[in-house]
Order: C-alpha cells, then structure tokens, then sequence
C-alpha cells in the first residue's frame, strides 16, 4: 500500500497465496479425498449444505477442503458458485413424503408410528476414542438377541395430524401463501412472510441460531417459551421440478432433511388457552440443534406478532456469511475514515478552548 | 448426462454472477437512478468477496461493465490497495474491460472510502461500496419504523441528535458517511467518505452508484442534483481541516491527507489518500 512500487498490492497478495499453498503442501499426510470428507465429516458437510442452500455433497466437500475446514468460508464458496448458476425451475417437495432415518417423539411415549433412534450418539458418553474406530473395538456385526424387523412405517403419520384429530391445535393453514419467499431474489425485511422467515433460518449459520434460541431464553431482551418437541425426523425427501414440456412433477433428486415440530402451550391472555399451536423447522442435512432451534423461534416469532424485534433479529442477523464478512471487514484499511476521527477530536478540543 | 446437467451451460471459471442477476440488478440501478437517494432493495447475490469486502460495489460494477469499458478501483484513494487490487482483478478477469489508474480514461471508477480529487466527468460512473447504507440507523434500530421515517420524509430525529451534538461537542462531531439530503427528498448515508469528498457530489456532472451488498440495497445520485448536508443555517458544514499540513510528495494542501505518524518525533508526516492524482501533480507516471 501507500508509495510501494508499481503493482505492490497484487505482488503482496500473490505472496499470501503462495504462503497458503506451501503450508498445505508441507504436510506428509495423503490428500484428502472428497470421498473421505463427505463419509468421515458427514455432519460438516450437511451443515455446510444447509448454511450454503445448496445441495451437492461433492461441491461441499470440495469446498469444506479448499476452506481448510472452516464452515463459514466453505458456505461462502458454495454460495458465489451458486450465484453463476442460472434458475431452471422452482423444487417441489411434500415433507410428509419425507422417509424417516431416525424419528423421535418427545411427547408421547408410544406415538403412532415409530420411535426410531436411528444413527445417533444421544445416549453415548462422550468419552474420547483415542483410536481409529475401524482399527478399535467396535464389533460391526449386530449382536443376534438385538434383531428386529425394521419398522415397515418409514412415512409415519406426523403428530401435528394426531393433534389436529384430537382438535388441540389451533388449525392456521392458509392458502393465500402459496409460493414461499425466494430470499436469494427478494431481500426479506419484517414484517416478512412466514416462509421467508423459515428460508432465512434454514440457510442461518447454526451456531447463530442457536444462540439467538438461548439468548432469548437466558439473554437480556425477549422470553422465550421453552416448547416439547413432537417431531424430530432425519430422513430422505424426493425433490420434483415440473417438466419443461409436459408441466407434470419429475423426480429429479433427493435430499436428506432435519425436520422438527415444536409444540406450544399457549398461554398468552388473547390465545386460546384450551389449545396448542405448533412450530416448524426443517433444514437440509442433519443438523438438529439448527432444526430445533429453527422451529422454537418459528412459534416464538408468531407468538410475538411484531411486539419486539424478534423477526429482525431472525431475518438479518442469522446468516453467518453475512455476519463473518461484516466483522472481518474491519481489517480492511480504515486509514481514510480513522483520519477523519482523528481530526474532529481536535476540532472538540479546539471549540473547548473557544468556549 | 442428466436432465439437469443437459439443461445447465457449460461452466466457467472467471463467472461471477448468471445473466438473471445483471437483469435484475439493472432494474434495481434504474430504479434508484429514477428516485434518487431512495434505497431499493434488491436479491443481493453472494460475490467471490465477502459481505462487507465490496459485494454491493462489485454486483453494480458487474452489471454495467462491458468488454469495451475502461475500469479504475481504488480503496482509500489508493489504486494499490490490496482490497481494490482484489477487486480489480475479478472484475477485469470477468468482464474483459481494460483497467486504469487515470480517472480520465476510466468509464467506471469502483471506490471504497473516497471519491477522486476533483471528481469525475459527464458520462463517467462512480460506484461506490457501501457498509451500511442506512443513515438514520444511529437514531433507530427498528427498520419498519426506519422505513416509515424515509417514507414520510421524518428526519426530525436527525435534526435533533445534530442539534443536540452541536450543542454539547461544539462542533458536529459525525465524521465519515455524513448524512446528506439527496434532491430535497431522501437523507442518504454518503458510504464512508470524508466529509472533505460530499461537495463533489453536489450537482456533480457524473452519476455516483451506492451498492450495500449486505443490507440488499441500492441508490443513487444521478448528475445535476442536490446533495445537500444536514446542518443548520448558523452552523456550516465542516470538510476535514488539514491545518497547515501539506502533502510531503506534491505539496498540495487543497486535497485530502493522511497521516503517517512519525515514530521518532512524533510529528505526523502528511500524504494525499488520492495516490493517482498526486502522482499526477508530482510529475510520476502511474504505474
């Protein structure tokens, strides 16, 4: 910068690179393959697919390598791909279609349907494997006593229909909302449509989420009502866009969601207080805390109707591209506007001696 | 080759965003051009820079730009800000436009922090990166009220913390992003230039673009209107002061200086930020 030689900017920045590349060769360990990326940093890449809207597990793992592991950077380079990408048509997708991996209904001890656990690690001690799994103790193989059928129900009746059935929800569905909110082409502002309040949740950094969740638990500003989970589902949804021709749904892929139903007690003195109301998350790949979180601050933010911030906080401080890149702009240059700081603190002092 | 991938074009490296973007980002420019200082929003895309690095700038400059344009990118003033650097060569790499260190040849000058010495000319463009496009944001946090106060013209709370500043400071301390009025109507945040830069906007014969990448929103200045500072009849408006300082390569002390601070004296050495304009008066070729 300043009075350096001709092109100095471009010659510092090719050094940087340069720098980047040589600490990534110095290592003796193997290249890691995309394929061990997607199969060893499942969650990673999930997480990374969810925070970059995008789903292609091959595209996030070649960008979780480039990013060096850091998942906010590796969003960013699914998300510039994304903006060369032209649109061929809008995804269609019906989430009681969705066939469950794992499904747990916190409210009920026998659902209709099954209590699946499926892959998880919730009632595993975390105790530190300091072995390679593979070369360790664990026994693949199924012990024979623990065999069951497989639950033939993989699409089971959610517990929200259950709820209805039994008139304890308030029923809001409406029809006026047909197409949600595309927030990559519309910037979402409160008050905002629901659906471009679950897009920006379902693309919102996890870690930001949830603290937004705690926060509104714990923090300074808002209550948040603590809900009982109905519905915790991981499983895989077939994707349809209309054929160009014929206009009919094609399958044309399939994604594995987290899909979450939080159940609200009503207790406001203008809510019904003899029902309960529901809210919703769901985001692409396997990302719980995220989901739950999402669909907590769903009803929370209906609940709120607009009395706080609430929607404000959700819509425009969530994203984690959006929140990294402010906060690391600071290390720009700021010599012009530091300059302009400097110089009204001297004219403070100089109108001080006038007075 | 599936379905998608048959109906995909081929990929390029050098993209930056699909033509559907530059489509929509033109409505957003004509629009802001059409209502000037009134902040349109706009499907912000994500850039190979990040939010806050110049992406609102970039997207503007991107849906101008053609291969026959001439393009200058500064930061600071500087041509060799590694950000502008950056910058530069995305945009050149993508768009085939030649670049520039000379404003005169420039048909598009993207800046961050300053606008050049002297201005532009009739039929250049000025984009400008903007951080936080909201001037009122100091006095509101909630944006449905904020966008009230724009729609109604409400900048009595402005007036009163510049009132209300001045009396307490002696002076209005606000520093870089002075809020003007832009064309009697809409109060803009001036991106974060110097003060010492808003006269060049006024009635400037170039049109001055703002891109907020971030906060998804776009204005605009076009030539021949009003950019007027909020201050008060008594009260005139305060350009940075150099205070006898005189730039140590040109000379010049009607231009805007930085400081080097000296660590062996303490006395601040003083250079211009514009780095083309000062080699220029310094008889240096630009690089």
């Amino acid at each position: 910068m300043g009075y350096a030689a001709a092109r100095g900017g471009l010659r510092a920045i090719r050094a940087a690179e340069r720098l980047v590349r040589r600490l990534r060769r110095r290592s003796t360990s193997d290249d890691l393959t995309t394929d061990q990326i997607i199969d060893h940093f499942g969650l990673l890449v999930d997480r990374v697919m969810g925070e970059g809207g995008v789903w292609d597990p091959v595209m996030a793992a070649s960008a979780l390598r480039q990013a060096g592991g850091d998942p906010i950077e590796a969003s960013h380079l699914m998300r510039s791909k994304r903006s060369t990408l032209s649109v061929l048509g809008i995804a269609l997708a019906d989430a009681d279609d969705l066939r469950v991996l794992r499904r747990v209904v916190p409210a009920y001890r026998k659902p209709p349907g099954p209590q699946l656990l499926g892959a998880s690690t919730d009632y595993t001690g975390r105790i530190l494997e300091r072995v390679v799994p593979r070369e360790g103790l664990v026994d693949m193989a199924e012990p024979a006593g623990d065999r069951r059928d497989p639950p033939s129900d993989r699409s089971p009746t959610r517990l929200l229909e259950v709820l209805r059935q039994a008139d304890l929800v308030v029923d809001r569905r409406r029809t006026d909302d047909p197409d949600p909110v595309d927030i990559t082409r519309v910037a979402a502002r409160p008050p905002a449509p629901r659906s471009a309040r679950l897009s920006a949740m379902a693309r919102a950094e996890t870690g930001a989420l949830v603290n937004q969740w705690y926060r509104n638990i714990l923090g300074p500003d808002g209550y948040l009502h603590e809900i009982t989970l109905g519905e915790v589902r991981h499983g895989w949804l077939d994707v349809a866009i209309a054929h160009p021709t014929s206009g009919r749904p094609v399958k044309v892929t399939g994604v594995r969601v987290t899909e979450v139903e939080a159940i609200e007690d009503l207790d406001g003195i203008d809510e019904d207080r003899g029902r309960l109301d529901v809210g919703y998350g769901l985001c692409l790949g396997h990302n719980e805390k995220k989901s739950i979180a999402m669909a907590n601050l769903d009803i929370a933010c209906h609940r709120d109707a607009g009395r706080s911030q609430l929607e404000q906080s959700l819509l425009l401080t969530t994203d984690g591209l959006e929140a990294t890149g402010f906060l690391e702009h600071l290390k720009l240059p700021h010599y012009v506007t530091f300059r302009s700081i400097v110089e009204r603190k001297a004219a403070v002092r100089a109108a001080r001696t006038d007075r | 080759m599936s379905l998608i991938e048959s109906l995909l074009e081929p990929e390029q490296d050098d993209l930056i965003m699909d033509a559907g973007a530059t489509r929509e980002i033109r409505r957003a420019i004509l629009t802001a051009i059409a209502v000037p200082g009134y902040q349109v929003p706009f499907g912000s895309r994500e850039m190979p820079v990040a939010r806050g690095w110049g992406s609102g700038g970039l997207q503007v400059t991107m849906a101008l730009i053609g291969s026959d344009d001439v393009v200058k990118v500064i930061d600071q003033g500087d041509d060799e800000g590694v950000n502008a650097v950056n910058l530069r060569r995305l945009i050149t790499r993508a768009s085939g436009a030649v670049e520039t260190t000379e404003v005169s040849e420039a048909t598009i000058v993207q800046t961050r922090h300053r606008v050049p010495e002297g201005g532009l000319e009739v039929g250049q463009i000025l984009v400008l990166q903007v951080p936080e496009p909201e001037p009122l944001r100091g006095v509101e946090r909630d944006v449905r009220e904020l966008e009230r106060m724009h729609a109604e013209a409400d900048y009595s709370r402005m007036w009163v913390s510049l009132y209300e500043d001045r009396v307490r400071n002696g002076v209005i301390t606000r520093t870089t992003g002075y809020p003007c009025m832009v064309g009697g109507r809409y109060v803009i945040s001036t991106t974060p230039i110097p003060r010492w830069d808003v006269p060049l906007l006024h009635r400037s014969p170039f049109l001055s673009i703002f891109g907020a990448g971030r906060a998804k929103r776009i204005y605009a200045i076009p030539p021949d209107t009003d950019v007027e500072p909020m201050t008060f009849e008594d009260v005139p408006f305060e350009v940075e002061e150099n205070r006898g300082a005189v730039c140590r390569r040109c000379g010049s002390d009607r231009s805007f200086l930085v400081a080097t601070p000296s660590s062996t004296d303490g006395v601040d050495l003083w250079a211009c930020s514009d780095t083309s304009w000062c080699n220029r008066r310094s008889g240096i070729d630009s690089p």
